[in-house]
């Protein structure tokens, strides 16, 4: 019988029921490559305890995922952002699916603050637990490496951010040199949200500008799902690795959704829609503003279609 | 009032107020300098590659989210992630810089706020009562670990009392804290590696803080604006030296540089 303790090499009778195989070029290996709307049918769970967006501003922001989860009332308990997020956020917190987030920013950077998350925060229907960007990114990173938590470097104690937000900020003792300093958890989501801009069917990808701090909700994150603007053949991969930042191994699904940052940049590929962001950060004022914004891009149709509706030039 | 004296610096070139503080700045960086810059800060992003072009050619900076090292900024874009600020050296993982910062591998933090109190304190997370906030801001950022950086440097483009408050309504980077005896104590107990909030500039004058109180303390005003003007849009009591002056205006040189990475105006 089998042996499973890797010793023996697998017989034909020990190959896993589902591999496929060709009598000609061996066993096939399984595309990750998947539709926008089977992919977040998936892997998010309606009610799903932790989920991270991708991107930084108004730059990168998988948001045909984004529109997805809201296509299909995708509730999240917990929304964990970049450094920075923005509309990727907002949108979600508008739609009424956020109970509470994890964030060191939301907001459009120059073009103003994010009218949702402001909107729901004052009005106590978002519970923010704002972290500065280091713990965040040290949080995931202990996430990344197993870690329970990380240590953080002194200084943090005399923000009120640090004393706002206990769920994010513990003393613990350093047992090497007995001072008291503060930790913060290891960050885990459930499902990580990324764009970048492309990937072979395996999920191999390559951040074609900035990374962000993308790679780091990748590696702490169970599910991570690829939005990409081009899926290009692995050969074209192994020709020259070194660039492709992201391997397959850690993503569950590749999602091909050519100009679908949109309104954000897609770095090297495209400008953020400055009017479309301003339309946006005005509209999502008030909640009947919202709905509008969603009714007249995105609830009707797929991706193609938001394309479209979005191309129009008014006037 | 207190009296001032104000000594006005000779310069005839047309500038826009963005640009003067945009060139000021600029005069405030050093030769051999590590900066960062963040959210929005295209005035800051300007005045490091000004300094580079200018008087300080070993200065390196980051182009904030973007991660860019020493941008060329060809040309200067609103955004800091944006793609265009990678025309430069080197780009660097958001994680890698901001742990350099943190471990006090910056000598210099260009930053801004939505209120800045006596003791440089700086909050950009929400203001009003915490529990029930009557305005929600975007969040901190990077500021609350500002600590370990050797200086601080913060720019307001709007004056105004609501802006420099007595004190904030949440702290979110650690200025001087409750005033100098604070200070020290964070110090002393190894909280504090850093020097603190050295300068703040704003679209009417030049402060820094009196080194016995930590208290905001005027340098300079910009040519054109009194110091009534100033105290008035101040809401607290400004340290006065008895001797003041005007700040220096842009050279034709230095607009002449700006205005070329400039292109699409943003500080005009």
């Amino acid at each position: 019988m089998s042996q499973a303790n890797g010793s023996t090499p697998p017989t034909q009778g020990n190959s896993a029921p589902n591999a496929k195989t060709n009598e000609a070029q061996g066993p096939i290996r399984q595309s990750k490559q998947m539709e926008l709307a089977a992919a977040i049918e998936k892997f998010v769970p309606d009610g799903v305890e932790s989920l991270a967006v991708g991107g930084l501003f108004m730059h990168n922001n998988p948001m045909a995922l984004v529109r997805e989860l809201i296509r299909q009332r995708k509730h999240i308990k917990r929304l964990i952002t970049s450094p920075a997020g923005c509309i990727n956020a907002d949108l979600l917190i508008g739609a009424g699916l956020v109970d509470e987030i994890v964030t060191s920013y939301v907001g459009f950077e120059h073009l103003g603050s994010a009218p949702a998350f402001v909107r729901f925060a004052q009005a106590g229907r978002l519970k923010v637990l704002e972290v500065d960007e280091l713990t965040l990114l040290l949080g995931l990173r202990a996430g990344g490496a197993g870690q329970p938590f990380a240590a953080l470097p002194p200084g943090i104690e005399l923000s009120d951010v640090s004393r706002a937000n206990p769920d994010f900020y513990q003393p613990v003792h350093d047992p090497f040199t007995g001072a008291t300093r503060l930790a913060t958890p290891a960050i885990r989501p459930k499902v990580a949200l990324i764009l970048c801009q492309q990937a072979d069917i395996y999920g191999n990808a390559i951040f074609k500008g900035s990374v962000f701090a993308d790679r780091e909700l990748i590696f702490a994150a169970e599910q991570v799902i690829l939005q990409v603007e081009q899926v290009i053949p692995t050969r074209q991969l192994t020709k020259n690795p070194i660039p492709v930042n992201v391997p397959g191994y850690a993503v569950s699904a590749v999602v091909q959704a050519a100009f679908s940052a949109h309104p954000t940049s897609s770095h090297r590929f495209y400008h953020y829609d400055e009017a479309h962001l301003q339309e946006y950060i005005q509209a999502a004022a008030t909640e009947a503003g919202f709905e509008a914004y969603v009714q007249k891009y995105f609830a009707e149709g797929g991706e193609t279609e938001y394309i479209g509706r979005t191309s129009v030039i008014e006037g | 009032m207190s009296q001032i004296v104000l000594e006005e610096i000779s310069g005839g070139n047309a500038y826009s107020v963005q640009e003067l503080m945009t060139t000021t700045l600029a005069h405030y960086l050093h030769d051999g300098e590590m900066v960062g810059t963040g959210a929005g800060s295209a005035l800051a992003r300007a005045a490091c590659r000004l300094a580079q072009l200018t008087h300080a050619p070993n200065l390196s900076y980051v182009a904030g989210g973007s991660g860019a090292i020493n941008s060329e900024l060809a040309p200067l874009v609103a955004s800091s992630g944006d793609y265009t600020n990678l025309i430069c050296e080197a780009v660097v993982p958001m994680g890698d810089w901001v742990g350099s910062l943190s471990r006090g591998g910056f000598d210099t933090y260009i930053a801004t706020g939505l209120q800045i109190d006596k003791y440089g304190n700086v909050n950009l997370s929400l203001l009003g009562d915490q529990a029930k906030s009557s305005l929600r801001g975007p969040g901190g950022g990077v500021l609350a670990m500002l600590t370990a950086t050797k200086r601080i440097i913060y720019f307001f483009p709007n004056h105004s009392p609501h802006i420099f408050v007595p004190k904030v309504d949440f702290r979110t980077a650690p200025g001087f804290l409750d005033g100098s005896t604070s200070w020290l104590k964070a110090k002393a107990d190894g909280l504090y590696a850093g020097s603190g909030p050295a300068l703040v500039i704003s679209n009417l004058g030049v402060m820094d803080f009196e080194p016995e109180t930590k208290t905001m303390r005027l340098i300079a005003v910009h040519p054109g604006v009194t110091l009534q003007q100033l105290q008035t849009a101040t809401g607290f009591e400004l340290v006065i030296p008895p001797k003041g002056a005007y700040t220096s205006v842009p050279t034709q040189h230095e607009l002449e540089v700006l205005r070329e990475m400039d292109e699409n105006g943003l500080l005009r």
